[in-house]
This record gives structure tokens, sequence and C-alpha cells, in this order.
């Protein structure tokens, strides 16, 4: 085989796959211990701003990943994005207040989960969101909403023992027959 | 994320997905050419086409969390998407993306996706995705994770 006809043929190889299994852990070790050099040199030259971006990307991202496969936490998963939200592109939060016109204080209470978001703090939250993201990454302006009553859903389900008992005294079905 | 049918010009949106115990009865050699079965132990997608079944490609995947990083075993498009008769483009290009999301996902601004080809195909990865070259290992990090965002993850 020709040069040119090996080397056209591995271009064509790379359009159908690539092995890169390592041979052993040894040799993984090895190549992540040159390769970690490397990438903290490189890490050394990204920006404030490429930091930024790359935090609000990981943020979309996990927020997509809840709204697909909620997972029950005993904490806020609202809060906890939301705090994320604040903290990646603000470094006083009481600036993220005045920026969506509420009183730090109403702030607080939601990020430590004594207050409930209100329609009109979501609906601030969702237009500082699609501002932001502009430049980002494409975010849909329901993900805010969505992960929201995502959370509530998964509350009730949740926590059925608790309130289905006392709940359930109020409810009855008259016209079971018929529908049967 | 999106196919392009080389014939037609036409976009047809993807999925990818794990893969599932009932996939490997079809991830033939023939076809995927690597053996598929070894990889189970490991994370596996496959890529369709959105609603049909036909698995166009697959990638497995190794976790080094220590590191933020996650090293591509394999990646193989259907033996009908090689070279330049392929039916379909950027199969590979959406399966890297797929993986570089998780990673952003995961580890942020630190994320890394590595692989390590052999000869050509190399310079095929590092000229087409924009990889780092260290020694024999390609890597991208945010940066070039941010350009395969930007070109592969829209319908």
């Amino acid at each position: 085989m020709t040069s040119r006809k090996r080397e056209i043929r591995e271009a064509e190889g790379a359009e159908y796959g690539v092995d890169s299994r390592y041979s052993s852990k040894k040799d993984r070790l090895d190549d992540g211990k040159a390769l970690m050099e490397a990438r903290l040199q490189r890490m050394k030259n990204l920006s404030a701003d490429q930091i930024v971006k790359a935090k609000l990307l990981q943020l979309k991202l996990k927020m997509d990943e809840y709204i697909k496969e909620p997972v029950y936490h005993t904490h806020s998963a609202f809060t906890e994005f939301l705090t994320s939200y604040i903290d990646a592109i603000y470094s006083r939060r009481n600036s993220f207040a005045k920026d969506i016109d509420v009183t730090p204080v109403l702030l607080s209470q939601i990020l430590n989960n004594h207050r409930e978001p209100n329609e009109e703090f979501l609906l601030r939250l969702m237009i500082h969101a699609e501002k932001t993201y502009e430049h980002v990454c494409q975010f849909h302006k329901r993900t805010w909403h969505q992960v929201y009553f995502q959370e509530k859903i998964c509350d009730v389900i949740a926590s059925q023992d608790k309130w289905r008992p006392d709940v359930e005294k109020h409810v009855k079905i008259s016209k079971l027959a018929k529908v049967l | 994320m999106v196919v392009i049918d080389t014939g037609t010009g036409t976009s047809h949106k993807v999925e990818i997905e794990p893969v599932d115990d009932r996939d490997f009865a079809s991830l033939t050699k023939a076809r995927y050419f690597f053996d598929w079965k070894q990889e189970k132990e490991f994370e596996m997608y496959k890529l369709r086409i959105a609603n049909t079944r036909d698995i166009l490609g697959l990638v497995s995947v190794e976790r080094i969390p220590e590191e933020w990083r996650l090293h591509i075993r394999l990646l193989t498009v259907s033996k009908e998407n090689k070279g330049s008769s392929k039916k379909f483009e950027n199969i590979a290009g959406n399966l890297l993306t797929f993986i570089s999301k998780i990673a952003v996902r995961e580890y942020g601004e630190l994320a890394c996706v590595s692989l390590k080809p052999k000869g050509l195909i190399a310079r095929h990865y590092i000229d087409k995705f924009g990889m780092n070259v260290t020694g024999l290992t390609l890597s991208i990090e945010i940066l070039e994770i941010f350009n395969l965002i930007e070109t592969y993850d829209h319908d």
C-alpha cells in the first residue's frame, strides 16, 4: 500500500472509530499526570469571564438533568440552583436582589427556604436568566419554573405518608359505581 | 443535536441515550467495528435519529473524577457512515459533544474529555475538533467544549 493510500485509509478510519482504551492502570495514571500538568498551565490562562461562562453552563446542564430525571432531596433543589446562579455572577447577593428589584431580606428568606418565591419573583428570575444566558448557551425560558414545580411534585409524592391520611378523610368518590 | 443526510442535506434530530442490554444483540463487530460487549462494565451511549431504532454511533467512556476527566475508550459510527460515502454527517461530533456536556455538568470549568487515538487519526481529531495535544493524549477542555457546544448542540 502506498503511503498516500495509507493516509487516506487512516483518515477515513478516523471517521468510523477510535480505540483509545488504556492498556494498564499505570498507562492511565502516567497519561493523567502529564495531561494534568498541561491542563493546569492552560487553566491559568482562563479569564474570569470564561470561568463564569463555564459555571453558568454547568448550572444549566444540572438543571436540565434535574428536570429530566428529578431526584428527591431533603434540601431544596430550586434554592440550591438559585444560590449557584447568583454566586456565579455576583460577588454580593444583595446586588442580585437590587437587579431584580426585590429586597435583600426577601431574597435571603427565599435562599434559606423561609419563604416561597412568588410568581413575580419567578418571572423576574426568568427574564434575568434569559439575558444572562444570551451569550452563554441556549437556555429555555421555562427552565426555572420547571425546576420549581418539579421540586413541588417530588415533595408531594415523597411526603404522602404525612399528608395522605388527613387529606383522604376529605375525599370520597360518590359516583364510583357509575364509573365502573 | 442533528445529523445531516449527505445525500439530501436534510437535518435529522438525534437522541443520545445509554445503551441497554437489549441493544447488544444488534451491536455486531461487522457493523460497529469493535466488540462492544467488552465495554459492558463502562458507561456506553448510542446515537439514533429521534423516534427511530437504528443505532448510528456508539461511545464508551471511563470517568476519572480525581482528574475531573472523562476518557473516551471507544467511539464509532456504523459501517454505512464511514468514509467518503457516509450516509450521515456529524455523528462523531455529536457523540463527543454529548460526552463533553457530561464533563461540564460534573466538573464545570475544570472539565476535560480525553482520548488517545493512533497515527493520522489523531491529526483528524486535532483539526476537526480543536483538540489539545499532550504526548499521545488528545484532550478538549472548557474553551474547546464551548466551541463544540456552539457547533453541535442545537436542533
